[in-house]
């Protein structure tokens, strides 16, 4: 695979960005579900415990293909949520645009550079994690206890 | 302030059918002023559109009281986001051919909203699932007969074309062409967006002087104009693509026109097109056979150095000895 530079990303012929190469690539387990994360900033490779859920069945897998966007300006914003049957997308100003699609099982997002490890790492994980777990029917919940006492609610 | 919008049938109690591009738009909404807005596009036709897709838009006040951003696009595999001016954000599923938006009330039933942003952005976005390509070339029509201009970014498209658009032809599009095959024939759309001229091509239409150059969408500055209001021009929704020309700028001085071959209109037309992901594997064949059948059209390089209203009464001339059958 041809790696870019996803900074001076410049092609006329995808203005919305689709082929940003996202050559990194890891396999979690959180509980009974297997998420395989992709991406082309090794930063927005969650820092998740190997061994959560590690003895259980798989009951489901997602895949979550995450962006950083280099070239948009500003920080998180308060969130917008669309909601349907078959997908959930937030938008949380440009720097943090997010789509479920509940059928296929994939999360796609594009991320800002203002979106630093920490709020991706403490905010967004649990938030993602939230989001997947209303897909997939399984307790990705419990092994967030911030999502599970309210607190966490965008 | 978190803002949710459920998308589901007791939030979208409004509906109406209008066409676009060829296309049949299933709309509901939850804005009576939209319906009213939609009635003016509604064209009077026997025959439903082959292709649809269906548009969900939901109105809140809310959204006017949060800061504007600007437009902003991003897509991934078959999900594209828009932020749009002001306030508004719409979500485009193409595999399943769905938009889903959330305006504030302030663009909702503007008509200038919605003709020169959300429905031709809708038809760039999703024409090529539903059968219709998006193709960066003016439109110009004679008599139900269709010019395509074609040339690189800068080449002068757009100034031919309001020059061209000065001497009989009735203008269809200067930029975003929308071609698609209806009844084994070819139609090409132009959805009636504003012409954008640069600032130096006032030197040409001193009428431009009139009026003061904006930043387009893409922050150019430039002369955003009404074709038909501001300038005069005669304008058409559509028309039958007959003729291609591939414009090339010179600094030499005259103009010459020489013949083209299918192979080289088909790879242009492939080349400048927007990149597709493998979810769109259909959507990027069907616009391929388009390219294809476009290609069968008569086309021509067109070089020169003269003055647009001067190569544009060359092109009217050349056109009327190939329709004589001199050229």
């Amino acid at each position: 695979m041809e790696l870019r530079d996803a900074v001076n990303y410049r092609d006329p012929l995808d203005v919305l960005r689709r082929f940003i190469p996202t050559p990194h690539r890891a396999k979690y387990r959180i509980g009974p579900i297997e998420v395989v994360v992709e991406t082309n900033d090794f930063g927005l490779l969650p820092s998740i415990p190997s061994q959560q859920g590690a003895g259980d069945p798989v009951e489901g897998t997602l895949e979550w293909k995450l962006v950083r966007d280099h070239d948009v300006d500003g920080g998180l914003d308060e969130p917008v949520f669309f909601t349907s049957g078959t997908l959930t997308v937030v938008r949380m100003g440009s720097a943090c645009l997010l789509g479920l699609d509940h059928e296929r099982r994939e999360l796609l997002g594009f991320l800002g550079d203002s979106v630093d490890s920490r709020t991706f790492q403490d905010f967004l994980v649990p938030f993602l994690c939230g989001l997947s777990a209303e897909v997939v029917n399984g307790d990705m919940i419990a092994y967030f206890p911030e999502l599970e006492d309210g607190s966490f609610d965008a | 302030m978190t803002l949710t919008f459920q998308f589901c049938p007791e939030a979208l109690p409004f509906h109406t059918d209008f066409r676009v591009a060829g296309t049949q738009c299933h709309l509901s909404t939850n804005s009576h002023e939209i319906l009213a807005v939609a009635a003016r596009w509604r064209t009077a036709t026997a025959h439903p559109a082959a292709h649809s897709f269906r548009m969900e838009i939901l109105v809140d006040p809310a959204l006017d009281s949060i800061a504007d951003s600007r437009a902003h696009f991003r897509g991934l595999r078959h999900l594209v986001f828009a932020s749009l001016p002001r306030n508004s954000f719409v979500v485009f599923d193409l595999v399943r051919r769905h938009v889903r938006g959330a305006l504030s009330a302030h663009v909702a039933s503007n008509d200038t909203f919605w003709n020169t942003l959300l429905l031709p952005i809708t038809v760039g976005i999703l024409g090529t699932t539903m059968g219709v390509a998006p193709l960066h070339c003016a439109c110009l029509d004679r008599d139900g007969d269709a010019l395509l201009v074609a040339g690189v970014s800068g080449a002068g498209k757009s100034t031919l074309a309001a020059a061209l658009a000065h001497q009989g032809f009735a203008l269809v599009s200067d930029d975003w062409t929308y071609v698609s095959q209806e009844s084994q024939r070819l139609t090409a759309y132009g959805l009636s967006v504003p012409i954008k001229l640069l600032p130096d091509t006032a030197r040409f239409f001193p009428k431009l002087l009139e009026f003061t150059p904006e930043a387009a969408l893409n922050g150019e500055l430039a002369y955003v104009m009404d074709a038909r209001n501001s300038l005069g021009l005669a304008v058409r929704e559509s028309s039958r693509p007959r003729w291609i020309f591939f414009l090339e700028r010179t600094s030499a001085p005259g103009c010459q026109i020489r013949p083209s071959r299918p192979e080289f209109v088909r790879q242009f037309f492939e080349r400048s097109a927007e990149k597709l992901p493998t979810e769109l594997a259909d959507a990027k064949a069907s616009r391929s056979r388009l390219i294809q059948k476009l290609a069968e059209c008569p086309s021509w390089i067109i070089r020169t150095g003269a003055s647009p209203r001067v190569t544009a009464a060359l092109v009217g001339r050349f056109l009327s000895e190939v329709q004589d059958g001199a050229a």
